[in-house]
């Protein structure tokens, strides 16, 4: 009976909590007698993130009196602890770092998070390139996008020189794509004398949905998932002849896709931005097998405009329970505005304003390939979200990872898979 | 008149027994109401109502409980639920009360068999998990290299097959609880005398026989005891599905328990989970009911 005790005992020490911070809210303000404010910011991976402490600082030095305290969560469960801390009336946090449009939505069902557009009025939203639209909800928005990383392909250029097959193409399609991998592994297992592989899935679901939505047409919130049909048709055939790395595997044994990459024996790979400034590192540290790389766009489908790719969003928020909240919403436009960008490109990490300025930065910085077209491959034309907004996206989210997961270990064939996905996310809809 | 008072002061008496006992009871006895008997009826009341932990509260009434019934993530977590307990609880009961009789007898070196099979009870279970996935990892785990190397040139995939994941997850538990119960069974087996034994060699009666005559009837309340502990654990399991396949693939080994975390944590439908633990209180009932009632029956023969 223990975890249902445990289980139970939560949602007592919820409501316990709730009401705690119900009297708390009266009480306590974080503005102390000399002036000084603290605020508190949630997010996650402290240790491994460069940009926060140059942001805090920076934001520091213009506001005299204030302190900002970083908060670690956690990453794996972020979206999970933080709702539990929100719903619990915690009102020490002051800026939400949103995680995922999942997580947005939940946030937003529940009223955590502070209403931004009036607070906002004097901001540039055409900045964020339509970003801002897309998770606004009746003319309302709630967080500001913080970085917008977007997918491109990486490519180990050895494995293809010694293959003697060209670099991956700005531009190309899937079809191209799929037989690119299977050229390029075929060829340089042959020339290596050891297995190489054309790309590698990572175990997300997003590696290969992604790409049915690239011409706009469909988004992952759908009741007919058929056209993925296609994409795991190859997919699933490029796991069946070993072009890629089989996804069970892959899974039970939570293989970092950095380190499938660093291995030197994966020739292509489609993750996001955020991976440039790690590779870089990895490879100059010597964590990484050396090896010469480059970016190009990620493959689209027919129908799709060159430049379209899938991204995700970290936007910041204000929590609704924040004692502070005009000040939070100060760090939330410093951070989120031009200033805030620049230090966090500084760092080589793509911010939500891509300007040619911050796109120059990345560019520019030491260990990113030389070549013309890597650079190219950072323009864009539409970015489409690994999710939709949608009141319904965390629980679209767990039907699709599980479809994913069965269609990949084969256990499932790919139509009834997707049928049943279908069904169950039309079920949601009623 | 006398006999009037030392009445009175026996019930006085009576009564300062009772409050001292009660005060003795009270630390414990509080600690269950705020952590326990609260939130129980809290999920009760929860059950019948719609919540996401911030807004308010809506009465639905049976809305939650109707749902359940339409809803095919539920009936396969229940389905699995009750697969996961079918297979795990004789297996279980079987293996530790072989281990048990097989370490009871006077063999050289017993203590440290019997550490050995306590050993993976006591161990962390993320390590041991971790270190189970290895072994029975679908491609290149030592398992699959040695079912290949002896001419089964396609082995189960295990835990990556939703054919076989029920099976490793009821197999990782069985290995992993086994020595727990083990240790309960020795303990009942050294209350069986001796005595029998040789009443029962006098009658002629082999290790069979012995078995069945002598050590099962007098390990009865012990095997009882350790079916229901069993039995409720099971159905509660949540830890070992979550390192060892993460419910998947697809919902292959999706338990209730499971299920009630997402609802709750994950899509903020409190009620709903709410309801959903309703069934599983509900049935681990039904299920311990229906054996304190066979177990009465049983003794009173």
């Amino acid at each position: 009976m223990n975890n249902k005790k445990r289980f139970l005992a939560g949602v007592g020490l919820l409501s316990a909590g709730l009401m705690l911070g119900a009297c708390g809210n009266g009480g306590s303000d974080d503005a102390e007698a000399d002036g000084n404010v603290t605020l508190t910011w949630s997010l996650w991976d402290t240790e491994s993130t460069v940009y926060y402490e140059p942001l805090v600082e920076a934001f520091e030095a213009e506001h005299d009196g204030v302190t900002v305290e970083l908060l670690d969560l956690g990453s794996t469960d972020y979206q999970t602890v933080l709702g539990t801390q929100l719903s619990g009336g915690d009102n020490k946090i002051d800026i939400v770092t949103v995680k995922d449009i999942p997580g947005y939505s939940s946030l937003t069902n529940r009223n955590l998070l502070e209403p931004l557009s009036e607070r906002a009025q004097d901001v540039d939203l055409d900045q964020y390139a339509g970003t801002v639209e897309q998770i606004t909800i009746d003319d309302e928005f709630y967080a500001v996008p913080m970085r917008n990383d977007f997918y491109v392909l990486y490519y180990n250029k050895s494995i293809f020189d010694d293959a003697g097959v060209e670099y991956p193409q700005n531009g190309m399609t899937y079809e191209d794509y799929d037989q690119l991998m299977r050229d390029v592994s075929e060829k340089a297992t042959e020339s290596r004398g050891e297995k190489i592989y054309g790309g590698h899935y990572h175990v997300w679901r997003s590696q290969v949905q992604l790409y049915g939505i690239l011409d706009g047409e469909n988004t992952l919130v759908s009741e007919d998932y058929s056209f993925l049909d296609p994409i795991y048709e190859m997919a699933v055939s490029q796991q069946e002849d070993e072009i890629v790395q089989d996804y069970a595997s892959l899974k039970t044994s939570n293989l970092h896709y950095s380190a499938a990459f660093y291995q030197d024996n994966v020739a292509t790979m489609l993750m996001g931005t955020w991976f440039i400034p790690t590779l870089q590192e990895a490879i100059s540290s010597g964590e990484s097998q050396e090896f010469d790389w480059g970016i190009a766009k990620m493959p689209i489908i027919d129908g799709a405009e060159e430049g379209s790719t899938g991204g995700t969003m970290t936007s910041l928020g204000v929590s609704s329970n924040s004692q502070n909240k005009d000040l939070a919403y100060e760090f939330v436009e410093f951070v989120t505005g031009e200033e805030g960008a620049q230090v966090i490109a500084d760092t080589g990490t793509i911010p939500a304003i891509q300007s040619d300025e911050v796109i120059n930065k990345i560019t520019s910085i030491e260990g990113f390939p030389e070549d013309e077209q890597s650079k190219e491959a950072l323009e864009t034309t539409n970015v489409y979200l690994e999710l939709p907004l949608d009141e319904n996206a965390s629980e679209v989210e767990t039907i699709l990872n599980e479809s994913h997961d069965n269609i990949m270990t084969y256990s499932t064939e790919i139509s009834d898979g997707l049928k049943n996905a279908s069904e169950q996310v039309s079920a949601l809809k009623e | 008149m006398e006999t009037q008072m030392k009445r009175d002061s026996l019930k006085k008496r009576k009564l300062k027994e009772r409050l001292t006992a009660y005060s003795f009871i009270a630390p414990n006895f509080i600690g269950f109401a705020i952590f326990t008997l609260g939130p129980i009826f809290f999920a009760i009341m929860l059950a019948f109502h719609q919540w996401d932990g911030s807004n308010d509260m809506t009465f639905i009434g049976l809305d939650n409980f109707r749902e359940m019934f339409g809803d095919d993530r539920v009936k396969d977590a229940l389905w699995n639920t009750i697969v996961y307990v079918l297979a795990t609880v004789p297996l279980t009961l079987a293996c530790a009360l072989f281990l048990a009789t097989l370490l009871n007898s006077k063999i050289k070196g017993r203590n440290i068999f019997r550490t050995i099979a306590f050993f993976p009870y006591v161990a962390s279970l993320v390590a041991v998990a971790a270190v189970w996935n290895m072994i029975f990892h679908p491609v290149n785990g030592p398992i699959n290299e040695i079912l290949r190397m002896i001419g089964i040139l396609d082995p189960p995939r295990w835990a990556a097959d939703s054919e076989w994941a029920m099976f490793t997850l009821v197999l990782f538990s069985v290995w992993k609880q086994m020595g727990y119960y083990m240790v309960i069974f020795l303990a009942g087996l050294q209350g069986v005398s001796e005595e029998l034994y040789e009443a029962a060699n006098l009658d002629g009666a082999g290790r069979w026989g012995k078995f069945w005559h002598v050590t099962l009837p007098q390990l009865r309340p012990v095997t009882f005891f350790v079916l229901m502990i069993l039995t409720i654990n099971s159905f509660k399991v949540y830890d070992f599905v979550y390192m060892i396949t993460q419910a998947g693939p697809g919902t292959s080994t999706l338990v209730l328990v499971y299920e009630i975390y997402n609802t709750a944590f994950l899509n903020w439908n409190l009620g709903y989970s709410s309801a959903i633990s309703m069934l599983l209180l509900g049935l681990v009932l039904i299920v311990t009911l229906v054996q304190f009632l066979g177990e009465k029956k049983f003794t009173n023969q």
